[in-house]
């Protein structure tokens, strides 16, 4: 159990650990797209993906600098 | 073949950023202790690590559907290279401190101060302990680039050779020059790999989900294109970002003249 536990706590240091918006957007991105393309729209599905993306990026951005704002300030 | 060189390149550089943080704890512990434990250590993980990439490589690649593998590994590849992203463009723009390998060094060198003294004979246990964990969890993350590549896109082969060649140019040049690798510019190559599997990653991930990308294979160059100019983009917002709120504002700058 205890090999479980620590397997699980690597993977989630390693995909998520204190960044949890890098792995919530592009997932969110996905289920998105993938529900878009099943209702028949599928054009522009790639363009949307790439944005999305991109979005999810921008918040992890924001999200670092403020707390880096945070630190300088006190 | 665009692809095969690409994921040559790809896990040349992610591999070499990795192996020079490796080569760092290995020097460190081989200087101040005993490089025979050091090296059996560093040796010992570079095995554990080729039997988990041969092991997953396959084992994945031949049971998992392609689809689905594609769209898990893609999504693991977009996340992974977010990160490494993020944290580039943020010391690009001066955000973030960057990795000195030379001052990592000398904390190495002062946490192994403190150790015990090595051993008159046989093995050094610390010198091998601190090796291997140091190289097994910097070479963790390139088995994982080299399994992801070879899973996902068939390409285990181009994925090792990247691999092999930066291991083996890292370690030439360590062996050489017997000290940390300072001068390489390691923020760069991280922000190219992030580049490489962000698209890589959104290329996958897309094909997964039935996207269908306009220019097959050569949508990854597009890709890698549109996260370049944006990534470039965010670097140059941030760090004019940066210089707008060191600037004093207007009240600060007349009492500073009063």
């Amino acid at each position: 159990m205890r090999y479980v536990t620590a397997f699980g706590r690597f993977w989630y240091d390693f995909l998520i650990g204190d960044r949890p918006e890098l792995f919530v957007g592009p997932t969110v991105a996905l289920v998105l797209v993938a529900l878009l393309i099943q209702a028949g729209w599928a054009a522009l599905s790639g363009l949307l993906l790439f944005g999305l993306v991109v979005a999810s990026g921008g918040v992890g951005l924001a999200r670092d600098l403020a707390a880096a704002h945070a630190r300088s300030d006190q | 073949m665009s692809v095969v060189l690409f994921t040559i390149l790809s896990s040349f550089i992610a591999s070499a950023v990795e192996f020079v943080e490796a080569l760092t704890v290995v020097l460190a512990v081989g200087v101040t202790r005993q490089w025979r434990s050091t090296l059996l250590g560093a040796g010992a993980a570079v095995l554990v690590l080729v039997a988990l990439v041969a092991v997953l490589g396959l084992t994945i690649a031949t049971l998992v559907p392609i689809e689905l593998l594609r769209l898990v590994v893609g999504a693991v590849l977009i996340v992974f290279g977010l990160q490494w992203l993020t944290k580039a463009i943020l010391r690009a723009a001066g955000a973030r401190a960057s990795r000195d390998e030379v001052a990592t060094f000398g904390r190495q060198l002062a946490a192994l101060a403190k150790e015990p003294p090595v051993p008159a004979s046989g093995t050094d246990w610390i010198s091998f302990t601190v090796a291997f964990k140091g190289v097994l969890l910097e070479g963790l993350e390139v088995a994982f680039i080299v399994v992801t590549f070879g899973a996902a896109g068939g390409q285990l082969a181009p994925a090792l050779v990247g691999a092999g060649l930066a291991g083996i140019g890292v370690l030439g040049v360590g062996a050489a020059v017997r000290q940390p690798l300072a001068r390489l510019p390691e923020n760069q190559l991280k922000f190219g790999v992030g580049l490489m599997l962000v698209s890589f990653g959104t290329f996958w991930a897309g094909e997964g989900i039935g996207v269908a990308w306009p220019a097959s294979d050569l949508s990854i160059l597009l890709l890698l294109a549109g996260y370049l100019a944006t990534s470039l983009l965010a670097v140059r917002t941030v760090a004019v970002g940066l210089v707008k709120r060191a600037a004093p504002t207007p009240m600060q700058a007349r009492q500073e003249a009063n």
